[in-house]
């Protein structure tokens, strides 16, 4: 057996589909690939051309309407003012967002397992959830202001809400995703229903909850900011400084929030992809995600 | 009831019983009939192949023996259990279709599962396992140990899947068409490597394939299923002397007993028709 070829290594280390074999390798042109993806032109200038384009266009409107949007200027200068003030806010409704996703997530993930080891609650607890996900939320919110009050618990609960079905879906199809005959091994082997959620299904699931957390992240800030609108009432929040700017019309104030709020959520975002690609390594969307 | 068929052995003593196994899927007037009246014995250390056309049972014969499906009517027993109980004291390895791998274990530790899991039969001690590392090696695998499944050629990913089944010494061993994915020289490979395994560590086995040459390569027994309702309709017993290697495929003996199983599969799919 020993003698027989050993197929598959050799191959594919020796394999360069882009070079000619006889080729002497002192004939190889200089090749491009020595420079990193990302460090070439033509993968950061059409992003960076497309933002220099809106800013101006931005900048050009601004200047003739300073009552719609107010100058990047104006924006920096708001921002660069009072930095403390915006970094406050922030973290309060950064926390609002990650408590509030924590809980969603978390609740919406024990119940699909759950889901996924007794069909009957699935049956009962789905169209529930169903209901949930098509309800818009943000109506309840004044209902929960009254009930909890000004605090922030409203506000964990309304963001707890929104991230709740996406996370539950994702969750319910990646614990169902594993390979059906890595199954019959398992069963085969006599493994019980723990031994084969905790060895196969739930890093089966992985893949699907990341995707699930690359939109529940975000969305967790949505639901923070907009939960500030309706529940106002505290004194801190980019959500309710916005609220509060709007009705003394400080459109620097607004805009200046906002963009703190798009980097946050950049910031979430890559932080995900980033866990993401250490949890995922072996996953073949790993390498989509560079 | 037909007569139990019964298969030729030197040996004593009863690995696998199958007695008069029934198996349908739907009900009322949808009821599909998938087996009827299986019956089927093999001794230890017997290497018995399932061929026939597709829709003939195999498959689904095979994963009642593996405790995957019930049966309707008759009894499956291994080494005089039910098959529930060998399953609970691990004597069943299962190779199914594709290798089935976890790609986000390396090659070690996905041959380590079967010892991870279900851990009660091994706490009397009464059973010694392989070294995983050993096992991989002795499959020509001691090179990749770290890699992940990814990392792999196609023949390579089957032969983990084997020795994933070798590694806890189960004495019964049921392999579902394991090479049916991979290229034909591959697949030539891995017939004649599984062979000298087998050869050197004669478990039981229950072999589903389509090839006729891997059959009669492999077999002590090659029984041919006729489908539609799925029914044994011969038992070839391949007399070719053991061991043997991949020039057995170039002897009279090797021809003559592929005409012999090629005519009576003929045969089962025009009884299919």
């Amino acid at each position: 057996m020993s003698e027989l070829p050993r197929s598959g290594v050799d191959e594919r280390t020796d394999t360069h589909p882009d070079r000619p074999v006889l080729e002497p390798a002192v004939a190889e042109p200089p090749r491009r690939r020595a420079m990193p993806g990302w460090a070439r032109p033509s993968v950061w200038l059409p992003p960076l051309v497309a933002f220099a384009v809106l800013a101006v266009a931005w900048q050009l409107y601004a200047v003739h309407n300073p009552f719609v949007i107010p100058t990047l200027g104006k924006i920096f200068h708001e921002l660069a003012s009072r930095p403390g003030f915006y970094f406050r806010n922030a973290l309060t409704t950064l926390k609002e967002a990650l408590v509030g996703a924590a809980f969603g997530m978390g609740i919406a993930f024990l119940l699909a397992v759950v889901m996924s080891y007794v069909r009957i609650v699935e049956r009962a607890v789905l169209p529930l959830a169903v209901i949930l996900n098509v309800t818009p939320v943000i109506a309840v919110a004044p209902a929960l202001v009254v009930a909890f009050g000004f605090g922030p618990t409203p506000k964990y609960i309304i963001t707890a809400v929104l991230v709740f079905f996406p996370f539950l879906i994702n969750s319910l199809i990646g614990l169902r995703s594993a390979d059906p005959l890595a199954l019959d091994v398992l069963r085969t082997l006599h493994a019980s229903r723990t031994e084969i959620l905790w060895r196969l299904r739930l890093p089966s699931s992985l893949p699907f909850l990341c995707a699930g957390a690359r939109i529940c992240v975000p969305l967790s800030l949505i639901g923070a900011v907009v939960a500030e609108f309706v529940a106002a009432g505290q004194t801190n929040g980019l959500g309710t400084l916005i609220v509060t700017a709007a009705s003394l019309s400080d459109l620097p104030t607004i805009y200046a929030s906002v963009a703190v709020l798009a980097v946050m959520g950049i910031v979430l975002f890559v932080l995900v992809v980033l866990v993401q690609r250490r949890l995922l390594a072996w996953h073949s969307s790993a390498t989509l995600t560079k | 009831m037909e007569p139990v068929v019964s298969v030729p052995s030197g040996q004593s003593g009863s690995a696998l019983v199958i007695d008069g196994v029934y198996k349908g899927y739907g009900s009322g007037t949808a009821r599909v009939s998938v087996i009827e009246n299986v019956s089927l014995q093999a001794p230890r250390g017997q290497f018995v192949t399932l061929i026939g056309p597709s829709g003939c049972g195999k498959t689904t014969l095979l994963r009642i023996v593996a405790g995957l499906l019930e049966v309707d009517r008759g009894t499956v027993s291994i080494f005089g259990e039910s098959v529930q109980r060998a399953s609970a004291a691990k004597h069943i390895g299962l190779v199914p279709q594709s290798p089935a791998l976890l790609p986000w274990r390396t090659v070690l530790d996905n041959v380590r599962l079967p010892l991870q899991v279900n851990k009660k039969p091994d706490s009397d001690g009464s059973r010694s396992h392989a070294d995983p590392v050993a096992v991989l090696e002795s499959f020509g695998l001691g090179d990749v140990v770290g890699r992940r499944p990814a990392q792999l050629s196609g023949g390579m990913q089957h032969r983990v899947a084997i020795a994933r089944a070798f590694v806890f010494d189960p004495p019964v061993l049921l392999m579902d068409e394991p090479f049916a994915a991979v290229d034909e020289l591959t697949r030539e490979m891995l017939r004649h490597e599984l062979l000298s395994i087998w050869q050197r560590n004669k478990k039981t086995v229950l072999f589903v394939t389509h090839s006729i040459a891997e059959a009669i390569t492999l077999s002590d027994v090659v029984v041919i299923m006729s489908a539609h309702p799925g029914t044994i309709q011969s038992v070839i017993p391949i007399g070719l002397p053991r061991p043997r290697d991949d020039l057995v495929e170039t002897t009279e003996e090797f021809h003559e007993l592929e005409r012999r199983v090629r005519l009576e599969l003929r045969d089962s799919w025009r009884g299919a028709r």
